[in-house]
């Protein structure tokens, strides 16, 4: 049992450290290594699922021990864990068969599969981990394997930002969260997960709305939260089955993740607020994606908002739900984000989708999978999304109306700007030449498209689950259920996908280079691309705040320290040195002056003239 | 003695007799210069890392090699070696800091070889020899054999300045050994040791009538004197100016071990002799940490010369060193130790790295390399894993290190407003180390590089480059994802002297958490409460 646990985490380790020290130059046996290892992981993961133990499993070691401190290495393989680690093992190898494909030109694969691997290894270290330490380790370094893979056209200046930019902002939100992991330590006296739920069930009275904030920022920087979000759409600078998995399916949703394992140490006021901040920044990511040219920075707006639709269940007390969407939102957003790679692909790197159009015909089964997606994530009836986004409008319908309000009004947004996504992209005329010559991808890409497809349209049918995987899912889906108002949200939900498609039929069926959006409302257009301007306000403390105080302060370091206090010392010496100068003359004469001096101070001291 | 004993000797030994070798001008040609340096600089790391592994991990000392004779005694001093649960890690440390450094100088090409690596062999001789004392002398005295070199290295091999520089830091380290030596000796006198070693100071100590205003005033003068040699804020301009001058050997060399003797003096002698004056100094230590953390890690961000850069950074690092004691715990100063182990490996790999690129782009002006990672991939990937060991990435061994202090410092109240300012240096150390990533490795290939790349072919790292390197980088992932492999150790040794310190620190810190093993859900939540 924990052999297989131990074997599936440190496979992908073990295959990027033969990457890295024998196949750095042989790009073909890395990738098909690497394949091979997600392959593995994949097949042990079942293994660990189906496995007979039906119930949480934990083992645990340990690791680093000083003082009264112990950090244990352990294994919390409960239902949420489980579900997860299928999440990341199926979609994983799905993408790196993907990859296969989409890399197979790219000089520097080894490089890529390496980076794939590490990844895989801290993602099921995050699934896995039983304590918030271990989940604190693997957190930084699917940071650093998101950093290396952003990085990987490391020639652009946008890739070299990009990176840079998302390693730093998730350091930001690691701070909170570090500082929280110490505080947690030190008011529960514990950081393992299965012994703080038992802690907090008996003294509930110890959680502080500060501590569970502080541990929150560690899901604002990860999930891409406000007012973290600038990362995310950057990191698109990445190769874009990276984006898929990382920056869609897994990674980002590891944020949602990290608050289902610490749900009980929250108040009601820190759950208000991630419910609020949830909601907002659903709305907010929806006017984004509206008015982005570029394929895939629209889902990564996407991507941000139906982020905070996860955060807003998880704030109404749904985790549950927050956890179900996470699931269909995994299987929809890889879908589309590979199938945005193989539109990506076959038109030669151009990802602006005024330059593409009419690719239905050429590219059909990328065509249908993303319209496949498209409907899922827009809540069309009886497909995976409709199930999990309806789940989540539902209960906020319930408990919280304005909330409501903001999410479905998300809602429609988001109908609309998929829909112009594909409208743009696969219907009407090629509007460039790569367009026109577009080709339909080989299987290697086909065919996890197909498959998450299948799973973008059955994967809302919870009840089909097998136990292992959703027994967490379980208790809130059928608390769902039971609410009033269902029909009624049938209607509202069914009719936001329809006003959503009927918009974006209107605007942007029939488009040319420019965006049609710009000509009609260009107050509105203009303010959605700016953002709000948070990259400005962030460039602004940069260049105004960081780097003046930065170059103030080593002016101030040469001035004060080196110059007054270690230049003055100094000054003060070479008075004295000064001084003594003027004893030595040259002359014999003077010099036995001074020696008789010297003895005579000598005696005088040695007779106790000087008192004693 | 036992052949371990003698190891412990022979890695002394070795490197000094190499030293005279080559002052003596012994192994005239190429290849025989090499060979006895990779003997000199390689024996003591092999015997550090074989006598880390035979370490028994019990409290007290391992190894011991003692002559009671040696003409000092009438003065308490005798020749006493050996090696316990904190000085096995860092002695391991120095042998293999040791070899990257002599490696790289074997490979420098610096002129006058022989006098180079004769003063070099002499300050490893003097840096195996401080970690392996248990006599208080002979631990200053080994500091000087290997303090003294450095001075006349930077004045002769030096980069720019380097007479100025080579005579700021002579005065200042020389100021801060001598105020330490006073220190050192005021305690031994005052207590009335029979001997000036550690057992018997802290033995004379439980008798005598040492008053608190005099201990407040030793460890105060320890405390000065360690502080300038470890850069303490705001003692800590000569460290930055010093190693960017210094040769790359010698910057490893000092900034890797030898700045860990003011720690190592501390954390073995000062703080366990003298526990209460270390509780009322520590508020005071902990703000001028979070100089070091907060301003010198401003300094480091404006800097645009990558040597300057990792040299701030390396002063920046020390200031978690500090917090670490100043937390007057099990935990904070353990974790200390972790760190200066972890941080003596990853600040010299740094400045071996750095040595590496300027090779390559013939300068260290990060503004005028860029693009550097297409032509050198293999440069590029130890300098990424350095860098982010020093960011303090879980997997390498700064990670515990950082990680213990603020873990130690979330104990008591008052402590964790140093615990918020100093997690600051997490993003700080972030933004600096991955701004130099960026500008030399990625984006294009900038016009001075591509012209130096028209004059000479910039390859990638050669064999005697990469030997050092993953060594040393090897050594990091060890400690990263082992902790337990040193921290147990370290555990062992200290728990017994400063849990004696935390019993007192109970008097004057009454909001202090129990660091018992079964802190129980009950009574930790009312001491932190109130």
């Amino acid at each position: 049992m924990i052999s297989i646990a131990l074997s599936m985490l440190f496979l992908p380790l073990l295959s990027a450290a033969v990457t890295l020290l024998f196949l750095r130059k042989n790009g073909n046996l890395a990738s098909l290594l690497s394949v091979s290892t997600a392959g593995g992981i994949l097949v042990l993961a079942l293994g660990l699922i189906f496995s007979d133990n039906p119930d949480a499993l934990a083992w645990d070691t340990t690791w680093f021990a000083m003082g009264g401190w112990e950090l244990r290495f352990g294994f919390l393989i409960d239902a949420p864990a489980k579900l997860l680690l299928f999440i990341v093992a199926f979609v994983g190898f799905l993408i790196h068969v993907f990859s296969l494909g989409y890399m197979a030109d790219d000089s520097a694969r080894s490089r890529y599969f390496g980076g794939l691997s590490i990844f895989m290894f801290s993602m099921l270290g995050i699934t896995l981990a039983d304590n918030l330490v271990m989940i604190f380790v693997f957190w930084e370094l699917v940071g650093f394997s998101s950093y290396l893979l952003i990085a990987h056209y490391f020639k652009t200046d946008e890739a070299a930002k990009a990176s840079r930019k998302a390693f730093i902002v998730n350091r930001v939100g690691d701070f909170g969260f570090l500082i929280g992991i110490v505080l947690t330590y030190w008011t529960y006296g514990t950081v393992n997960l299965s012994e703080l739920a038992d802690l907090a069930d008996f003294s509930p009275s110890l959680a502080t709305t500060g501590l569970c904030l502080a541990l929150a920022c560690g899901f604002i920087g990860k999930s891409a939260q406000f007012p973290l979000h600038v990362w995310l759409p950057d990191a698109m600078a990445g190769p874009t089955p990276v984006s898929a998995l990382i920056h869609a399916a897994t990674m980002v949703a590891a944020g949602v993740y990290l608050l289902l394992r610490i749900d009980f140490l929250f108040t009601e006021e820190a759950l208000g607020l991630i419910a609020f901040l949830g909601a907002a920044m659903g709305l907010y990511a929806g006017f984004c994606a509206l008015v982005q040219r570029d394929i895939k920075k629209i889902l990564a707006y996407s991507t941000l908002s139906q982020l905070g639709y996860m955060a807003a269940a998880f704030g109404l007390g749904a985790p549950g739900v927050a956890l179900f969407h996470l699931t269909t939102h995994a299987f929809f957003k890889a879908l589309m984000f590979l199938g945005s790679g193989s539109v990506i692909h076959a038109c030669h790197h151009e990802q602006d989708i005024f330059n593409y159009g009419g690719l239905r015909k050429r590219m059909p089964i990328t065509a249908l999978t993303f319209l496949i997606g498209v409907l899922a994530i827009s809540g069309v009836n009886f497909l995976s999304g409709y199930f999990s986004k309806d789940a989540i409008l539902l209960w906020a319908y319930n408990f919280n109306m304005p909330i409501f309000v903001i999410l479905y009004a998300g809602a429609i947004l988001t109908s609309i700007y998929m829909f112009r996504l594909y409208f743009i992209t696969f219907e009407g005329k090629a509007r460039s030449k790569y367009a026109e010559d577009a080709k339909e991808n080989s299987f290697l890409m086909t065919g996890p498209l197909i498959v998450l497809a299948v799973f973008s349209i059955f994967g809302g049918y919870h009840s089909l689950y097998p136990i292992q995987l959703g027994s967490y899912l379980g208790p809130d889906l059928s608390a769902v259920s039971l609410l009033p108002h269902h029909m009624w949200m049938i209607v509202l939900g069914t009719s936001a996908w329809i006003i959503g498609l009927l918009v974006a039929k209107a605007f942007f069926s029939k488009v040319l280079q420019d965006d049609p959006l710009a000509r009609r409302f260009p107050a509105f257009f203009e303010l959605c691309r700016s953002k709000l301007f948070f990259d400005e306000l962030y460039q602004l403390y940069l260049s105004k705040i960081q780097d003046p105080l930065a170059r103030f302060i080593e002016v101030m370091e040469l001035l004060f320290i080196s110059g007054l206090m270690v230049r003055g010392a100094a000054g003060v010496a070479a008075l004295f040195s000064m001084l003594a100068k003027l004893c030595y003359v040259g002359k014999i004469h003077a010099y036995a002056f001074w020696f008789i001096l010297g003895t005579l101070g000598f005696l005088f001291y040695a007779a106790g003239f000087f008192g004693n | 003695m036992t052949s371990d004993a003698l190891l412990l000797l022979g890695s002394i030994l070795v490197p000094a007799i190499g030293s005279v070798l080559f002052f003596a001008g012994f192994a005239k040609d190429e290849g025989s210069l090499k060979k006895l340096g990779y003997l000199v600089f390689g024996f003591p790391c092999l015997a550090a890392v074989i006598l880390f592994l035979r370490f028994d991990g019990s409290d007290g000392y391992n190894f011991e090699v003692l002559y009671e004779r040696m003409g000092l005694q009438e003065l308490g001093i005798t020749f006493h070696l050996g090696l316990n649960g904190v000085s096995s890690p860092l002695f391991a440390m120095a042998g293999i800091v040791g070899f990257g450094a002599g490696l790289a100088a074997l490979h420098s090409g610096a002129e006058r070889m022989h006098l180079y690596l004769a003063l070099l062999a002499l300050m490893q001789s003097g840096l195996m020899g401080l970690f392996a004392s248990v006599d208080i002398f002979f631990y200053y005295l080994f500091h000087e054999f290997a303090l003294i070199p450095t001075f006349i290295m930077i004045g002769l091999w030096g980069g720019r300045d380097r007479r100025s520089i080579a005579l700021e830091i002579t005065i200042y380290l020389t100021l801060g050994a001598l105020i330490s030596l006073g220190g050192l000796v005021a305690l031994n006198i005052l207590v009335d040791a029979p001997k000036f070693d550690f057992p018997s100071i802290s033995a004379a100590l439980d008798q005598s009538s040492l008053t608190d205003s005099a201990a407040f005033k030793i460890y105060g003068l320890l405390l000065l004197g360690f502080g300038i040699l470890v850069a303490l804020f705001p003692f800590h301009t000569w460290a930055a100016r010093g190693y960017d001058s210094a040769p790359t050997s010698v910057s490893m060399l000092h900034a890797g071990v030898l700045k860990k003797f003011g720690l190592y003096g501390i954390i073995q002698i000062a703080s366990p002799l003298l526990p209460d004056a270390a509780l009322s100094w520590s508020p005071w230590l902990m703000w001028l940490a979070l100089g070091n953390i907060l301003l010198v890690g401003m300094v480091a961000i404006a800097q645009t010369n990558f040597k300057s850069m990792i040299s701030y950074g390396s002063v920046m690092h020390m200031g978690y060193c500090f917090l670490g004691i100043g937390a007057c715990s099990v935990l904070g100063v353990g974790s200390t130790v972790m760190l200066m182990c972890a941080h003596g490996l990853s600040v010299s790999l740094m400045f071996l790295l750095a040595n590496f690129v300027r090779k390559r782009a013939n300068t260290l002006e990060m503004d005028e390399i860029g693009g550097l990672g297409e032509k050198t991939p293999l440069l590029a990937c130890f300098c990424i894993a350095a860098t982010l060991a020093t960011i303090g990435l879980p997997g390498f061994g700064n990670f515990w290190g950082e990680f213990g202090v603020f873990l130690s410092l979330g104990e008591s109240n008052e402590h964790q407003i140093f615990l918020v300012l100093a997690a600051l240096g997490i993003i700080l150390s972030a933004v600096f180390g991955l701004r130099a990533i960026a500008k030399i490795f990625f984006g294009q290939e900038s016009e001075e590089l591509g012209k130096h790349a028209k004059e000479s072919t910039i390859s990638d790292l050669s064999r005697a480059e990469i030997i050092p390197a993953s060594l040393i980088l090897a050594a990091l992932l060890f400690i990263g994802l082992w902790p337990a492999s040193i921290s147990d150790r370290i555990n062992n040794e200290i728990s017994d002297r400063y849990s004696h310190l935390q019993l007192k620190s109970t008097f004057s810190k009454p909001s202090c958490c129990p660091v018992d093993e079964d802190v129980s859900s009950t009574e930790t939540p009312s001491s932190t409460s109130d």
